[in-house]
């Protein structure tokens, strides 16, 4: 089957690709690009900062360093967070904003897309989650939403 | 040849040129005769070329060069300081600045030949007398004039070591000179100047010693040094003990008598003319004019003779040489990068959360030994001591930084037609490195905003019976924690029902409000964006987008701005700094479940309040302290975290003061004091104004830092 695969892949035209890890908020699966990702870590006691947005909750300390953290799940309208074992923050590094954690259900898997099966998403103005996506990528485990990040982060005025 | 290695160098230098031209150029004016002053630019302006020419930038090296000449010419007393010629030599300084700036950002100098100025110096050069064969005459005399100068002059007496020694001659007794003279090979000349020092005290009483002995000690004299001493022994007896000891090459010594001791005439500079050889000295004050020689009746014994030599060459050397001798010697300096600095700083702080986490580990643990905490306590001590020194090295005086404002005041003097003078005092107080460089840019606005806005024209000035030239003061000081610099002017202060009328006109307060609000409040107006009070809008003093902007530059630096007026007389602006950024000593409190830290420095006392005792006021909280109300704020409801404690318990109110204000905190619990490290949030949560910042305390969680200054 994997032999298959790989002359497939030969076959096709060797475009650019992307990585993505694949997480899981709820029901729904999300993809985020790998390049932005900074370390991945286990949920921890969050000390949280008094009178910010509720989607802010809080600090967290990564090897000394003080970092925030968000929820995706309260920025994006969700239900709140309900943490398990499973739960992990993710540490982005974004050029704006620095260093932030999110919070997700649960870390996937890592998945490559080629650039050209990355298809954008509408704007679609009754759908408050298609802000925060960048696309859509169609992998072999279904299609993934792909979170645009600077959105996702971006402070509520 | 390969120059780029030191370009990082090249422009720090030139940075430092610059400004002690700048500093040299500005006390010139104000004294067009004085030779070091003259001297130190002609120094200055001299290694700028050569460093110039070596980095080849050959534009800049001209440019200097040609200042150079204008110098020596000055120097040699063909052409006088006048006032356009300081214009001219400002001038100059703002394009070697151009041509620095323009390095800094290319490498290059750029295609700038500023060849107006240097047409203009040489006119200025041209309108001097004599070309320049004489330069080197002076110089040559200042080598030879030493050698038969007189040989105790050196030595400076006060009033009281001058009556000491006339009573011991009065008294009968010898008072000799004596010159000691170390062996070239000598390696500790230091502790062989102190064996002949211990010979001599055992017959004889020590009274003055050139170098003194603080720098004998230290080192800091060449081969020979002079004693005044004074002794019922013979002189020979003093001589041979002294000899003996070893590496000594000689000593020489005579007998001084009551007239010589005297001698020297005005009290202000009592000079020791002598027959005792003693190493030349020059005078002081005026290095190129060699001390008025004494009669050179005595001869001068051999050990004068390699004493001069050794001073001509360092006569002749360079106009380096010729800084006056009284300065101090240059401490012996390391150039480091700031941010190894930064490096270091933060492994510091690494450090202290290490040992913060050693501390709970063993108050956890329970069963820590005498032996574990003797050494905890030692690391905490050391950690301690080891933060302090490395804040030290990072202190630098504001000096570079207010350097620049004397010019920039002479600037605004001319632009705005306005008579001023700038008293500056201070200028040694230290601070953190970064903030040096960041208090620039307020502190101009603020002696601008004064300048422009503060001081009255002459015309009215003169009416209202002040000074025709206005004063701006810049005061700095240490202040506890903190360092505090004023800038103060004796202007028209304040017109708070102009500043009233403003806010109204420009909506920022109704009417009503306007009526309702103090002097204080109104003056805090000033600080609001897009507020300015000038009727015609300079390029002086901005668009009102000034003050608002040294607020909040200063409170970036953890700092506080504050404004006290009187109209018709002045107004005093005051910043006060937090002396370091990065670790402090905080105390630790408990509300809720949640810890938070509070800097010690705001803390004025912790009080034990009894439900009963707090008061309502205006339908706030308030307790009374020792004749003060203070307002009570309850952390528990900013914070929104439930208390943990009852109603009816006992209230641990945190007093916290900001300037003259103070404010009580509720706390539920106190934890203790600690050194803490500070973090940023990070801009990305930066709503939150009564936090100013985390940090991670010992076992791992991060406790939040609480601005008291924002909470009052």
């Amino acid at each position: 089957m994997s032999d298959v695969k790989e002359a497939l892949d030969e076959l096709r035209p060797v475009g650019e690709t992307t990585q993505f890890i694949v997480i899981r908020l709820g029901e729904e699966q999300y993809g985020i690009d790998i390049k932005y990702i900074d370390n991945i870590v286990r949920m921890q006691h969050i000390t949280r900062v008094p009178k910010v947005d509720d989607y802010l909750k809080g600090v967290i300390n990564l090897r000394g360093e003080v970092i925030p953290v968000m929820s995706i799940r309260i920025k994006m309208g969700l239900e709140p967070d309900v943490e398990t074992k499973s739960s992990r923050i993710i540490i982005l590094k974004l050029e704006q904003q620095g260093t932030i954690g999110v919070i997700v259900d649960e870390v996937k898997e890592v998945v490559t897309l080629e650039n050209e099966r990355i298809e954008k998403v509408a704007y679609d103005s009754m759908d408050e989650k298609s802000n925060f996506l960048s696309g859509v990528g169609k992998s072999e485990g279904g299609l993934i939403s792909l979170l645009d990040l600077n959105t996702v982060v971006l402070e509520n005025v | 040849m390969d120059v780029s290695q030191y370009l990082e160098i090249f422009l720090d230098e030139t940075n430092e040129h610059l400004q002690s031209l700048n500093t040299q150029i500005l006390a010139l004016e104000q004294d067009p005769e004085n030779m070091d002053t003259i001297n130190e630019i002609f120094r200055a302006a001299h290694s700028l070329k050569g460093m110039a020419g070596t980095m080849g930038y050959k534009r800049m090296q001209t440019l200097t060069h040609d200042m150079e000449n204008v110098f020596s010419e000055v120097r040699n007393g063909n052409i006088k300081v006048n006032a356009d010629m300081i214009d001219v030599l400002f001038q100059c300084l703002d394009a070697l600045e151009e041509y620095n700036t323009t390095i800094r950002e290319s490498s290059d100098e750029g295609t700038n030949d500023n060849s107006a100025l240097i047409k203009r110096l040489n006119d200025i050069m041209n309108g001097g007398a004599e070309p320049e064969t004489k330069e080197e005459a002076p110089a040559a005399k200042a080598a030879d004039a030493p050698a038969d100068g007189s040989a105790l002059q050196g030595i400076k007496l006060n009033e009281n070591q001058q009556s000491v020694l006339s009573e011991a001659i009065k008294e009968g007794k010898n008072v000799y000179g004596l010159t000691v003279r170390v062996q070239e090979a000598c390696i500790l000349k230091a502790a062989r100047a102190f064996l002949v020092f211990k010979a001599i005290e055992e017959t004889s009483e020590i009274i003055v010693s050139d170098p003194s002995s603080q720098d004998i000690e230290d080192e800091k004299f060449d081969l020979t040094f002079s004693l005044i001493i004074v002794s019922e022994s013979e002189l020979d007896g003093i001589l041979a003990a002294s000899r003996s000891v070893s590496e000594i090459e000689d000593v020489t010594g005579s007998v001084l008598k009551l007239e010589d001791v005297s001698a020297g005439g005005a009290p202000e500079e009592p000079s020791l003319a002598a027959e005792a050889p003693v190493q030349e000295t020059p005078a002081p004050a005026v290095p190129e004019t060699p001390a008025p020689a004494a009669p050179e009746s005595e001869p001068a014994p051999a050990a004068a003779q390699p004493a001069a030599q050794n001073q001509a060459p360092a006569q002749t050397n360079a106009p380096a040489a010729r800084k006056a001798p009284n300065k101090p010697v240059v401490n012996r300096t390391v150039r480091v990068d700031i941010e190894k600095l930064d490096t270091l700083m933060n492994l510091v702080s690494e450090l202290i959360i290490a040992k913060n986490s050693l501390v709970s580990a063993s108050a956890m643990s329970g069963n820590s030994s005498q032996a574990v905490n003797e050494q905890i306590e030692y690391l905490e001590s050391v950690t301690t001591s080891l933060h302090e020194s490395v804040m030290k090295v990072r202190m630098v005086p504001i000096e570079s930084t207010v350097n620049k404002f004397p010019r920039m005041v002479r600037d605004l003097q001319k632009k705005l037609g306005k008579k001023m003078e700038l008293y500056m005092s201070g200028e040694e107080t230290e601070l953190d490195r970064t903030v040096v460089d960041q208090i620039g840019d307020p502190l101009m606005h603020l002696l601008r905003n004064s300048a422009d806005h503060g001081l009255e024209s002459a015309e009215v000035r003169k009416e209202r019976g002040k000074p025709e030239v206005g004063s701006i003061f810049l005061d700095a000081y240490q202040d506890g924690n903190n360092v505090v610099i004023e800038v103060r002017d004796d202007g028209n202060g304040i017109d708070t029902n102009a500043v009233k009328n403003k806010g109204i006109e420009r909506g920022v307060i109704t009417p009503e409000q306007g009526e309702a609000m103090s002097e204080k409040e109104i003056i805090g107006l000033l600080f609001n964006a897009g507020f300015s009070t000038a009727k015609v809008v300079s390029d002086v003093s901005g668009r009102g987008v000034g003050l608002d902007v040294v607020k909040s530059m200063i409170e970036s630096l953890s700092g506080e701005v504050e404004v006290k007026s009187r109209l018709g007389e002045g107004s005093t602006w005051t910043i006060r700094l937090p002396l370091t950024l990065a670790i402090i000593q905080a105390l630790m409190v408990e509300i809720g479940d949640e810890k938070y830290a509070i800097a010690l420095g705001s803390i004025q006392t912790i009080e034990d309040i009894l439900p009963g005792d707090v008061k309502l006021v205006q339908a706030k909280e308030v307790i009374q302290l020792r004749d003060l109300v203070i307002p009570l704020i309850r952390l528990n409801e900013i914070l929104d975290v439930p208390s943990k404690k009852n109603p009816e318990d006992n209230l641990v109110v945190v007093v916290v003061k900001k300037g003259d204000k103070m404010a009580g905190l509720v706390v539920d619990e106190l934890i203790g004091q600690q050194e803490i490290v500070i973090k940023s949030l990070g801009k990305y949560i930066s709503k939150c104004k009564i936090i100013s910042g985390a940090t991670v305390l010992g076992d791992g969680e991060v406790a939040l830092i609480l601005d008291a200054n924002a909470l009052i």
